[in-house]
């Protein structure tokens, strides 16, 4: 490959400046003429039908516009049920409610105090029915939380739910793999363990925002979205569309995480606003986050077989906790679940991977989608296993990894994968090796390293627009969406590498889906890989007009005339376009009926961490003194934006792994705000984090990288308990590692366990 | 947030008389911090705030003749971190303020409402308990002076009447009494505490002659521990002696179970703490 200049650089957010002077534009600013605030009025029990609702005192208060349930929404939508994989959430509730929080009318008003105070004066009366929070219990509860399963159709693997009832389970995936029960019967030791993640939430400082906008010719939807074409695509679908009569736009986000994926208000505020003809903005509070959507709480149990210091065979139970509504929990089922079993070379594998219903605020992509679930419980169980056969934990991994060539769990040949890099790293900025101080009195120091892996989600397309206007200067049009990940940034470089131009002086326009066009979303670290191969395509399309125009021109090859030398002669002023255009999607096998495919996934990403904590043995404070975050992330586009994603998700995931627990009473969140529910301050934050990418190259991806979003969040948690369990010898297997948990593990280790 | 009344009365008689012995809507407002969160919670719908800002005379720091030193209701707690004659007089309530909340509330946030909001989870009403510390109230009835040991009726609530101001804080001369306050967070480093304990010592150096213990956050009311300080009352200053005392305020302390940690838990916070807390007041260092 020739020197790259513009790829590999450090260039600054091209959004930096506009961000910082708080010039750049959020749906939460807006304001558009006549346009009218929505509250929502939430349910306040977790599963009931709704008898009665008297919206009568609120419609009466002064300044309310329209109080709308879902009868009025009925009368523009006829079929008011949207979802990714299931048509199972409704706009608002229809003769049942599943969750507390779950929307079931809302108040218009020109003043949003007035919504505010008149959505208390609705009254609901419910019947309630049996509930169910638990995902294990989920399996086999009596308590159903939807009478019939309506899959999307969009996925084809979950066409034979359709219609089935009296379950919980949305999804279930299952792998099988060589012969599981032999090897268990023929190894020398068989180890089991259960370990649980807790429900934690996205928390964007910018909470979920959007604006329904009635046009004349259609609908234009604002919002604070991750997935613009998926948005148009369901809005025009639920009103019977064509997709071009709805416009989405998507200025800058005040971050998503995950969040803000498929419908969240989108189809509530375009059904509000068809109803009243005017513009209707929905703002949540930062509370009512709390009842939009969280990541998974899960359950996983893993079985592995060791010989001769080899895992032979692992078999791996997961239940996922999604929530009332599908969402995209059956997604992360299937395409984290094949990763159950770690980046291990292991020939005998059987994984049973189930997305339940419960009576819970659902449960959707958060960070990670689901990997950081999966590696708490896989590295933990392998770091117990290594304890108890005495074998050191960085050599016990190094044996047993996948390495590039050999086949993972669905059979898929593992390609660009720097899983053993990655470990070395770690165990090298951890001087592993080296002596270590292990404190003394009260306070007591212990390390742990984890490693986790993760495949993108697969098959999905990016298309990008590069246009050269006739003076030279390139705008971007794609629908990836900048939330603060540096996409905006990258796209630019990789056209700047292309067209041989400063990646400053590239235009990215925002998704707006009447210009830029359709993109799957941007989720699961995929845009640097799928957007970033189509704009690295757009970008050669258009490099290879140029130099068409150049030979139509007479030019000689190679003659490097400027650009805009060549627009001036061909329209004889400075006047015209050059449109180069890229579409991307990998190619992709389906799993058959054993989970089995040869290409499972695009690219892989890994992620590694090493921790040095103190702990308190008085209090179960734990302190983490280092923390090392190693990934995969191919070659890095932009060094520095990379180093700030791995650091980023490290820390999110650190608050996931030491603080952060969404709690409840009979469904209800007790703590849902964020003075009771603390994410990592600057204090919470190891003084000592080092971020690294190894040198690595993704061969398929545009100029060897590939996504860097979530590989920060892989190996936290378990790195910490694993530290725990060094420091001093207890073992905690539910998360949060909170300092009461540790605290009573001591105790229970002393055999004098503390009272309840 | 509905409308409702705001008031600025420019004298104390004139904030008294605003205020309704008998209306929960009509309440003063000094710095706003706790307050304001309560009413954008909806938790609190004023009918009328009367705010204590444009009071004269509640800002003042002065020492009295009998070495006490009395601090004006409204003094911001900025303020007070900042005193050079707060530090002479506690340093231990210099030390407190670092770790008190944030800047930007300290800033705003005055003494008299700290005391008056009577949040459990504050910090400044276990280091002026331990401090003997009391506070002078004034109503249509006439002025009165309340141990800030007994102003806690409970959860939230003081003994004040709804039309009774605190005006200023007293804090006796502390002579060779030694004090210190410690918090422990449990959910993230900066956080309400989960416990508070200040502790004031009087002691020549080998026995202690007499101890305030107190607790907060971890208790419905910021509570002194009088098995603990009668465990140290006549005795051998020393770790031995910190631990038995530890032991004494986790038997006493009647601790709650909330998000920040369950009882028996915090039974342990409050033992080790209340040992930390008399180790760190009787540090030979001077650092106290």
């Amino acid at each position: 490959m020739a020197t790259l200049t513009q790829v590999g650089r450090s260039v600054p957010r091209l959004e930096g400046q506009a961000k910082v002077t708080g010039r750049a534009e959020y749906v939460h600013n807006q304001r558009l003429p006549g346009m009218l605030y929505g509250k929502i009025v939430r349910s306040t029990i977790a599963h009931g039908r709704i008898v009665k609702l008297d919206v009568g005192a609120a419609q009466a208060l002064e300044g309310v516009h329209r109080v709308v349930t879902i009868d009025d929404v009925l009368k523009v939508v006829p079929n008011p049920f949207y979802g990714p994989a299931f048509h199972d959430q409704p706009i608002l509730a229809s003769g049942k409610v599943h969750y507390v929080g779950e929307p079931v009318a809302v108040v218009l008003a020109r003043d949003p105090h007035v919504a505010e105070a008149a959505a208390q004066l609705v009254e609901a009366e419910y019947e309630e029915l049996p509930a169910v929070f638990d995902e294990v219990e989920a399996m086999t509860s009596k308590a159903i939380v939807h009478d019939e399963l309506k899959p999307a159709g969009t996925f084809p693997d979950l066409k034979h739910l359709k219609g089935k009832r009296d379950t919980n389970v949305a999804l279930d995936f299952h792998l099988r793999r060589g012969d599981v029960a032999a090897a268990m019967s023929e190894a020398d030791h068989v180890f089991e363990h259960t370990f649980r993640t807790q429900q934690v939430l996205h928390l964007p400082l910018e909470p979920y925002v959007s604006i329904g906008e009635p046009t004349d010719t259609g609908l234009t939807i604002h919002t604070a979205s991750q997935s613009p074409s998926f948005v148009r695509i369901e809005i025009a679908r639920l009103l019977g569309w064509p997709e071009n009569k709805v416009r989405v736009k998507v200025p800058y986000l005040g971050g998503g995480f995950g969040g803000k994926l498929y419908i969240k208000l989108e189809a509530l505020v375009a059904a509000l606003a068809l109803l009243v003809r005017r513009p209707v903005k929905i703002s949540l509070t930062m509370e009512e986050q709390f009842y939009t959507l969280t990541k998974h709480a899960s359950t996983f149990r893993i079985k592995s077989a060791i010989k001769d210091g080899r895992i032979t065979a692992r078999e791996c139970e997961v239940w996922w906790n999604g929530g009332a509504y599908a969402d995209i929990g059956p997604r992360i089922t299937q395409k984290s679940g094949f990763t159950a079993p770690g980046p291990y070379d292991i020939d005998n594998v059987s994984i049973d991977s189930y997305s339940l219903y419960t009576n819970l605020t659902p449960a959707g992509a958060l960070r990670g989608f689901g990997v950081p679930q999966l590696v708490w419980a896989y590295e933990s169980h392998t770091d117990m296993m290594a304890r108890a056969l005495k074998l050191d934990p960085v050599e016990f991994r190094r044996k047993n990894l996948l390495s590039d060539g050999r086949p993972q769990a669905t059979g898929t040949l593992m390609k660009d994968a720097a899983i053993a890099a990655v470990l070395d790293r770690v165990a090298l900025r951890m001087n592993w090796n080296g002596p270590f101080e292990r404190g003394s009195g009260t306070v007591k120091r212990g390390r742990g390293i984890a490693i986790g892996f993760k495949a993108s989600i697969s098959p999905t397309t990016s298309i990008a627009i590069v246009n050269v206007s006739a003076d030279g200067s390139v705008t971007l049009y794609c629908s990836t969406v900048d939330m603060g990940q540096g996409s905006d940034t990258a796209n630019a470089q990789i056209i700047a590498e292309v067209l041989n131009i400063p990646a400053e002086r590239v235009k990215v326009v925002h998704p707006d889906t009447d210009v830029t066009p359709y993109d799957m979303a941007t989720l699961g670290s995929r845009s640097l890989y799928h957007m970033g191969n189509a704009v690295r395509l757009a970008a050669e399309d258009a490099r290879d007009k140029l130099a068409a125009l150049a030979r139509e021109l007479g030019l000689p090859e190679g003659s490097n005339v400027p650009v805009a030398e060549l627009f001036q002669k061909k329209y004889k002023m400075q006047a015209g376009n050059i449109i180069g255009t890229g579409s991307y999607i990998p190619s992709y096998v389906p799993p058959d009926a054993s989970g089995q495919t040869p290409e499972a996934t695009p690219f892989w990403m890994v992620g590694g961490a090493g921790v040095e904590i103190e702990v308190d043995t008085e209090t179960g404070h734990v302190h983490i003194l280092k923390l090392i975050n190693v990934v995969d992330v191919g070659r890095p586009i932009n060094p520095r934006i990379v180093e700030t994603q791995i650091s980023g998700a490290a820390v999110m995931q650190l608050g996931f792994t030491m603080q952060e627990k969404m709690e409840f009473d009979a469904g209800q969140v007790t703590n849902a705000s964020l003075a009771d529910y603390k994410i990592p301050s600057i204090l919470d934050i190891p003084t000592d984090m080092q971020n690294e990418a190894v040198e690595a190259e993704q061969g398929s991806g545009p100029f060897g990288g590939k996504g860097v979003g979530e590989s920060g969040t892989f190996a936290v948690s378990p790195a910490i308990a694993n530290a725990i369990e060094d420091a001093v010898g207890v073992r905690l297997t539910a998360l949060p590692l909170s300092a009461e948990a540790v605290y009573r593990a001591l105790r229970e280790a002393q055999g004098a366990p503390l009272e309840e | 947030m509905t409308p409702f009344e705001l008031a600025e009365p420019a004298t104390l008689k004139e904030a008294i008389a605003l205020l309704d012995p008998d209306d929960p809507t009509v309440r003063p407002i000094a710095g706003g911090t706790a307050l304001m969160l309560m009413m954008k919670a909806g938790v609190f719908r004023p009918g009328r705030l009367v705010s204590l800002r444009n009071v004269k005379g509640l800002t003042a720091i002065e020492p009295m003749p009998d070495g006490a030193l009395r601090i004006g209701a409204m003094m911001p707690l900025a303020a007070l971190e900042r005193s050079a004659t707060v530090r002479a007089h506690a340093p231990v309530i210099t030390r407190t303020m670092r770790t008190l909340s944030n800047i930007r509330v300290r800033n705003v946030a005055t003494i008299g409402g700290s005391l008056a909001h009577a949040d459990p989870h504050m910090d400044m009403p276990p280091v002026l308990i331990a401090l003997g510390a009391q506070v002078v109230a004034a109503s249509p009835a006439g002025e009165r002076t309340i141990a800030v040991e007994t102003l806690f009726a409970g959860y939230y609530e003081t003994v004040l009447a709804r039309n009774e101001l605190i005006t200023s804080v007293i804090i006796p001369a502390q002579g060779a009494r030694r004090a210190a306050y410690l918090k422990c967070t449990t959910r993230a480093v900066h956080d309400w505490p989960a416990l508070g304990v200040a502790v004031a010592v009087e002691s020549d150096g080998t026995t202690v002659r007499d101890a305030r213990v107190v607790v907060s956050a971890a208790t419905e009311t910021p509570t002194r521990l009088d098995g603990a300080e009668q465990a140290l009352r006549g005795e051998t200053a020393g770790d031995a002696l910190w631990r038995q005392a530890g032991e004494a305020a986790a038997a006493e302390a009647e601790t709650i179970s909330d998000g920040q940690g369950s009882a028996a838990y915090k039974r342990q916070l409050v033992r080790v703490y209340v040992a930390r807390a008399l180790a760190a007041a009787l540090k030979p260092d001077g650092a106290n």
